[in-house]
């Protein structure tokens, strides 16, 4: 019996000697309960509603279902009360009142419909009109913009305003923010939307105003780049089309496009979003809202990336001819070619197979089980995982435990080697969000990089983990006296030589914190890594070996990449004779590598599950279909395994999903996080292991903007990407730099 | 003399001897579904031959007779452009008689290819949605090795 089937055994028996029996887990609840305070009533065109103290007039609207008119007021960003379209009569109330910036008061009577209140809105639409170009029909913004329906809604049906002098309306300069943003500043209402987004959630000031009354603009003051890896979101925020998406101009309206709901793979968060389609066309990616994950926010990789997939694409497959050189085939040859390189292959040891980062969980398990059937075990992931203590066979161990939520409720953030700016963009705005309103403590290992909030620079090196485990350091103390600390680690650190010791140390960290903060919550859950893979949980969720490293040491036969791109595995590397082969959606390095290519399909060409960093397993699905002749990638080893004369025993999407309930339940349970435990059983195995660190720093690959946009298959196949880099790098080289 | 079951049979007899002997009748007849009698005015190189009889009136006076190789699929594109001007009444002066000046940028007659496999079909202008990944081939490999070199 080996070592690893030793510890495998303690747990099991440990789980055992705690519960009685293995423990069913039950989904989290991430929302912690609070006192509740005293709810105070109010009367919204007389009829009454009781609400929370402290909240406006507006909400207190929304509440009883009456919803006010709005610019400038936006759920998640500070409150301005500028655009006056919000105004409400209040009795007892000599003027109408700005409803987004009154706080309710007992007793309050708000009339929302009454003739004050609609003549307050005539008028205000009437001044922001006077201004407003009458230019819809070659408006971006036409048909999804707010002063269309609100002017519709609730405007006047006529202007009083008469041009007598002619002296035309007021005219601005565009702004040249950058390749992603298409700016059209006589559309601007300044209602400062993406100002406060700018400075609160991106925290990037390069936006701003000048100028006050009619000669406010907005801008950047000099000409300089909108420098956030968040900034696509100041166009869903815009409520006129005076920020439009650059990519997405005149190309279709909001009516014509299909919409499907989706989920993004561009990290390892699974931000929700929703692709619009056009007769088979992916146009434009917007988010979707949800407040467990990404709010409403998504990164530009994951909004502008999607050109990349018209890009590079695997349409047909290909065998290599006698010259050795990729000729596209069909089906049926390229099947009966691979089989039969299967079958000379023989037994299952000689091979190997290695899923990459934009893999399905359908498609995983599909390729395990066909690879498990042939009796090769050899089927690995790209992203590494330390092999020590219980390793991948508690989920506990990768999962982000603390959930993206909980950071809110988080009072202390200890990053270790990561970057969530450029892994996890939309959690690093949650960071700071929770920075902002809950006064979250955040400190860093690794090196001094711009996270777009303050925080205690620990240091670089492996000294200080060791220092914080043992409880020497400095900072120990105030680590010791959080009440809710969450470790984030980050997945890049499995790539170094002494990835056990810092994963242990991490865990072990975590495991003390929690014994802390188990006075205040004994569900609250300290230690987190951060993936930067979106198929890296459901990975290893089905069993996926997370060591490459071993199909090198292996020296297969036959190796099968599955949408495999990060070249970690060179020809090289392999034996001479080696035959691989590639499926996957783009043309990247994995297919330059292959011997045999079968198109698989992209994440928006797919019904198909990904589980995110937490563990939560969310669907995306089909908006197009597969280009030519790709295919499904469960479908596609389904079939190869036929023509081998293996059996998988499912024949379409639910079947091979009650497989996948088989393995992993919770990969079928759709939009919620299983618990994970069993941090102490971990700790308790992590005790044999002997920590010894090498000295490098701790250092993230990716630190700079420029670098963030172009790190997969298919950004690497984006145009708009590129352009993005090549913005960046300019503006770098400008005078007008911070 | 036109009129009796005589002149009917006459008349059947001149119309064997003009497309010559029962079996071209017949032929004719099932190519055509229609037994005309005319004075040949002329053929043209393709093998399409003319014809002519004023007793039917002006439309239907003159006509052609297709090639015997095109079988049933005769169609009026198969007519030069010289004799459609006498077939059409443009002209009465059948080429002939009075051959038109052959231009050198004349070309030959080329009939309606539509529903055949030469049919003209536009070539798109629109660019593809998917743009496919290009393995490397025999010559762009060629062109990286002198370019490295």
């Amino acid at each position: 019996m080996s070592g690893i089937q030793l510890n495998r055994l303690l747990v099991a028996l440990n789980r055992i000697k705690q519960h009685g029996y293995i423990p069913i887990c039950k989904q989290s609840t991430a929302a912690q309960s609070k006192k509740e305070p005293e709810k105070i009533e109010v009367f919204v065109d007389g009829k009454p509603v009781q609400v929370e103290p402290n909240t406006t007039v507006l909400q207190a609207c929304a509440v009883a279902g009456v919803e006010i008119p709005r610019y400038c007021y936006h759920d998640r960003l500070s409150i301005a009360g500028n655009c006056r379209m919000c105004l409400v009569e209040i009795e007892k109330s000599p003027k109408p009142v700005a409803s987004c910036a009154m706080p309710v008061m007992k007793g309050m009577r708000i009339l929302t419909d009454s003739p004050l209140t609609k003549r307050a809105r005539e008028g205000v639409m009437e001044f922001l009109l006077v201004n407003h170009p009458l230019d819809c029909p070659i408006c971006d913004q036409g048909g999804e913009c707010d002063l269309q329906d609100q002017s519709m809604a609730f405007g006047s049906d006529r202007s009083r305003f008469t041009d007598n002098e002619f002296s035309g309306k007021r005219s601005v300069e565009d702004k040249n923010i950058g390749p992603l943003i298409k700016t059209s500043m006589n559309r601007c209402i300044h209602c400062t939307r993406c100002v406060r987004f700018g400075s609160e959630i991106a925290g990037v000031s390069d936006l701003g105003t000048t100028g006050r009354g009619s000669d406010m603009i907005i801008g950047t003051y000099v000409e300089r780049l909108f420098m956030s890896e968040l900034s696509g979101n100041v166009i869903d925020l815009c409520p006129v089309g005076a920020l439009t998406s650059k990519p997405y101009a005149f190309t279709a309206r909001p009516w014509e496009t299909r919409k499907a709901e989706s989920i993004d793979v561009m990290d390892a968060l699974g931000s929700n979003i929703v692709v619009h389609t056009r007769s088979g066309d992916v146009l434009r990616i917007l988010p979707r809202t949800n407040d467990e994950v990404n709010e409403e926010w998504i990164s530009d990789k994951t909004r502008f990336a999607y050109d990349g997939l018209k890009r590079q694409r695997l349409t047909a497959p290909m065998l290599k001819n006698r010259d050795g050189y990729l000729v596209p085939c069909d089906w049926e040859d390229a099947l009966s070619v691979v089989a039969e390189r299967i079958g000379r292959t023989g037994s299952g040891s000689k091979m190997a197979a290695l899923a990459g980062r934009f893999c399905d969980a359908e498609g995983l398990i599909a390729l395990k089980d066909f690879m498990n059937q042939l009796g090769c075990e050899t089927v690995c992931v790209e992203e590494r995982f330390p092999n020590v203590g219980a390793s991948i066979d508690l989920r506990s161990n990768y999962l982000f435990n603390g959930t993206i939520a909980g950071i809110e409720q988080a009072d202390l953030v200890l990053l270790i080697g990561t970057n969530p700016r450029y892994e996890a963009s939309v959690l690093n705005a949650r960071i700071r969000k929770a920075w902002t309103h809950n006064d979250l403590q955040v400190a860093v290992i690794g090196p001094k990089i711009d996270l777009t909030y303050p925080y205690e620079h620990l240091g670089d090196n492996t000294n200080v983990l060791n220092e914080l485990t043992s409880g020497k350091h400095a900072f120990s103390k105030t680590l010791n006296e959080a009440k809710r600390p969450l470790v984030i680690l980050g997945s890049s650190m499995f790539e170094r030589p002494d990835a056990t010791s810092i994963y242990a140390s991490a865990a072990q960290l975590s495991e003390k914190l929690r014994d802390v903060s188990a006075k205040e919550d004994k569900e609250w859950r300290v230690f987190n890594v951060l993936h930067r893979y979106a198929s890296q949980v459901a990975a290893l969720d089905l069993g996926y070996k997370p060591d490459f490293k071993s199909i090198i040491d292996l020296k297969p036969s036959l190796l099968y990449l599955f949408d495999a791109d990060e070249g970690l595995i060179k020809r090289e590397d392999l034996p001479k004779d080696c035959y691989i082969i590639y499926q996957g959606h783009h043309g990247d390095r994995g297919a330059q590598i292959a011997d045999a290519i079968l198109p698989g399909a992209a994440y928006t060409e797919k019904h198909a599950i990904y589980a995110n960093t937490e563990g939560r397993a969310q669907q995306t699905h089909l908006a197009t279909t597969p280009p030519g002749k790709a295919r499904e990638d469960w479908k596609i080893i389904r079939a190869l395994a036929e023509v081998c004369g293996v059996a998988l025993n499912y024949n379409d999407l639910d079947e091979i999903r009650d497989r996948l309930e088989e393995v992993a339940p919770n990969l079928t349970r759709m939009d919620s996080i299983e618990e994970a435990n069993y941090f102490k059983q971990n700790v308790e195995l992590l005790k044999q292991h002997k920590t010894s660190f090498n000295n490098q720093p701790l250092t993230p690959p990716i630190n700079e903007l420029k670098d963030f946009y172009m790190t997969d298959s298919i950004s690497r196949a984006s145009l708009t990407m590129a352009k993005c880099v090549k913005a960046v790098e300019q503006q770098l080289k400008s005078r007008h730099t911070n | 003399m036109t009129e009796g079951a005589l002149a009917k049979v006459r008349q059947w007899f001149m119309i064997m001897r003009h497309y010559g002997g029962i079996k071209n009748t017949i032929l004719a007849l099932y190519r055509y579904d229609d037994l005309k009698v005319g004075k040949c005015i002329g053929a043209d190189k393709y093998g399409n031959h003319y014809y002519q009889n004023h007793r039917y009136f002006v439309g239907r006076s003159r006509w052609v007779k297709y090639a015997d190789r095109v079988g049933l699929d005769y169609d009026a594109s198969q007519v030069p452009p010289e004799w459609h001007r006498w077939l059409q009444y443009i002209t009465d002066d059948p080429p002939t008689t009075t051959p038109l000046k052959r231009q050198p940028w004349m070309i030959d007659n080329i009939e309606n290819k539509t529903g055949t496999s030469q049919a003209y079909v536009p070539y798109t202008t629109v660019p593809n949605k998917i743009e496919s990944w290009k393995p490397p081939s025999p010559t762009t490999t060629q062109q990286t090795v002198t370019m490295k070199t």
